[in-house]
């Protein structure tokens, strides 16, 4: 074993304390929750202060990582709007049987009665000659045109409305139904239009998805260069802090702070981008839609979606910090 | 058993440059020892293996019983904690004020900030810079600079304290100055370590001295006799 005869041979004051062995000679500081929380808190508040202090730095980042994050997140507007817009087309989808106009009364009854019993149907609306006249007239401008001729020349017509759940295939086979019946001149299925809107809106949110990834990596890498160089620029601070017993985790801290608070300010300028592009289309959009007789109801821009948006700038912001920080400190050396 | 034992410690570097040549030594707990020798002598080396800032390729190091050459990277954290070490160049942080830098440690161990502040303020008035605490390291001078560094090693009451030529810029009245401050730690129980070239300044003080030349003890005034790894089980606990 040892022997230290020096230690006490020339100035060696050895205070003769007792030996420790131990399976945990320097334990884990355990300093608590509120301990923590002190350390969380203060972290929080100098990245903070440090993103304050280059204001150019991080307004760029929140631009880039806004802009990311916008754009899914519109078309992910636009999607639900789309589908709320569907809904409001009277919400169910439909056909029109237009009569010919020598059809005798009783066949007309009968198929509006035939349309009337069918299960799938949630309702009929029929309109004769004369109503399809009248509101040709409130609408258009050809009354004198009409006047010149001898005969009303509208048809009557019938339009049925399907139960919601309906597809396209109860559909067809109502239209099947009328078609043959007498006195029908045409049926007009409105399943073109359905299904064209149907398959617009699947692009969008197909789209919305692809565009999700691509930028949201965008984002994840735009924060990861940033917290880089919040690193490189704080590479003595780290090396002391290692010196002086700081965790990995201590270590780390900082930069996720740096992450969060990249990806919330990324989703405050995302929420900005899309309230300022709403208001840029909010007229000619109601235009359009006061066109179909639709008013302008956007769904969707509300507090949960505000919400969404910001913890995804955040999630985003700390995977950035996390690839920055494990690129950066894993091999860290202090001296 | 010694506070601090190396066991027939090698390092070797990737290219070749052997630092270390089977060291073997004890430090009592509560000693004061000096490391010197020539430029290249391998002290600053014995410091960092025992700051576990570098790993020995050979040897083991046992601090307090514990083979710290094996400490899992997840605990070398903690193992730091309970060292103190100054560096010739201080390591301050320029953009922090004195109180910060010395501060900097007991916000690592998640100290309340009442109790920062009155062993901050303990320690600056030990090296007799209370006075300097708002001040920003830059606007202090080299002497002040490194006793602001001994302040920071110290805040923790660590056990052991190692320095690295913390004298390598000072004039010898400056030098006196921070070795008589390694005294006062020693005195009251911290074992110091430190590795200086000033012969002629270490040779005043009353403290054992240890000279190491091309990686290897050429003078141990306590000489580790047995030279031999322990035999005792007990000494080698793993963390």
């Amino acid at each position: 074993m040892s022997k230290s005869k020096g230690s006490r041979s020339k100035g060696s004051k050895s205070r003769g304390s007792k030996s420790k062995f131990s399976l945990d000679p320097w334990p884990r500081n355990r300093s608590g929750l509120a301990a923590g929380c002190r350390d969380h808190l203060r972290v929080a508040r100098e990245t903070l202060h440090f993103v304050s202090a280059r204001m150019g730095t991080s307004l760029l980042v929140w631009l880039l990582v806004g802009i990311a994050l916008a754009l899914p997140a519109g078309l992910f507007l636009l999607q639900v709007n789309l589908g709320a817009m569907t809904d409001a087309w009277d919400g169910r989808p439909g056909l029109s049987v237009y009569f010919q106009l020598d059809a005798s009364d009783p066949a007309i009854k009968e198929v509006v009665e035939t349309l009337r019993g069918d299960a799938s149907v949630h309702g009929v609306t029929f309109i004769s000659q004369a109503q399809a006249l009248a509101e040709f007239q409130s609408y258009a401008s050809l009354t004198d045109a009409l006047e010149l001729l001898d005969e009303n020349p509208l048809p009557a017509s019938a339009r049925a409305v399907l139960e919601g759940g309906s597809g396209l295939a109860d559909l067809q086979r109502l239209a099947d139904l009328v078609t043959s019946a007498p006195g029908v001149a045409e049926v007009s299925v409105e399943k073109t239009w359905l299904e064209r809107v149907t398959e617009i809106t699947r692009v969008i949110s197909r789209l919305g998805i692809m565009l999700g990834l691509l930028f949201g990596i965008g984002a994840v890498l735009v924060t990861a260069t940033s917290v880089r160089l919040a690193i490189e620029s704080r590479l003595e601070e780290l090396r002391v802090l290692k010196l002086v017993g700081a965790t990995d985790r201590q270590i780390r801290r900082p930069f996720l702070y740096f992450g969060v608070f990249y990806g919330l300010g990324g989703g405050l300028v995302a929420a900005m981008l899309i309230s300022l592009s709403l208001l840029v289309v909010e007229t000619p959009l109601t235009n359009l839609l006061g066109s179909y007789s639709q008013n302008l109801e956007l769904a969707g821009f509300d507090p949960s979606f505000l919400g969404v948006l910001f913890a995804i700038g955040g999630i985003l912001g700390v995977l950035g910090a996390l690839l920055a920080a494990r690129q950066r400190l894993g091999n860290l050396q202090i001296l | 058993m010694s506070q601090i034992e190396f066991h027939q410690v090698s390092k070797r570097f990737e290219n070749g440059h052997e630092a270390l040549r089977d060291i073997t030594a004890a430090f009592e707990e509560g000693s004061m020892t000096f490391l010197t020798g020539h430029s290249g002598a391998g002290k600053s080396t014995f410091l960092k293996l025992l700051l576990c800032l570098d790993r020995p390729t050979r040897g083991q190091i046992l601090v307090n019983g514990v083979n710290v050459t094996q400490i899992p990277p997840a605990r070398l954290a903690h193992y730091r904690q309970n060292l103190g070490a100054v560096f010739q160049d201080h390591h301050l942080l320029t953009h922090r004020t004195v109180f910060e830098n010395v501060a900097l440690p007991l916000r690592v161990v998640g100290l309340k900030e009442k109790d920062i502040g009155k062993r901050v303020r303990a320690a600056l008035s030990l090296v007799g810079l209370l006075s300097r605490e708002g001040l920003y390291p830059p606007y202090l001078s080299t002497g002040e600079q490194q006793r602001v560094g001994i302040a920071r090693a110290v805040v923790t009451r660590p056990k052991i304290l190692l320095a690295d030529e913390p004298t390598g810029n000072l004039d010898p009245a400056l030098s006196r100055d921070i070795m008589q401050l390694f005294e006062q730690f020693h005195q009251v129980g911290t074992t110091v370590i430190v590795a200086s070239h000033d012969r002629e300044l270490i040779e005043t003080m009353d403290a054992r001295i240890i000279e190491l030349s091309h990686g290897a003890v050429v003078r141990d005034e306590a000489e580790y006799v047995s030279g031999e790894l322990p035999t005792d089980e007990s000494r080698h606990v793993e963390v």
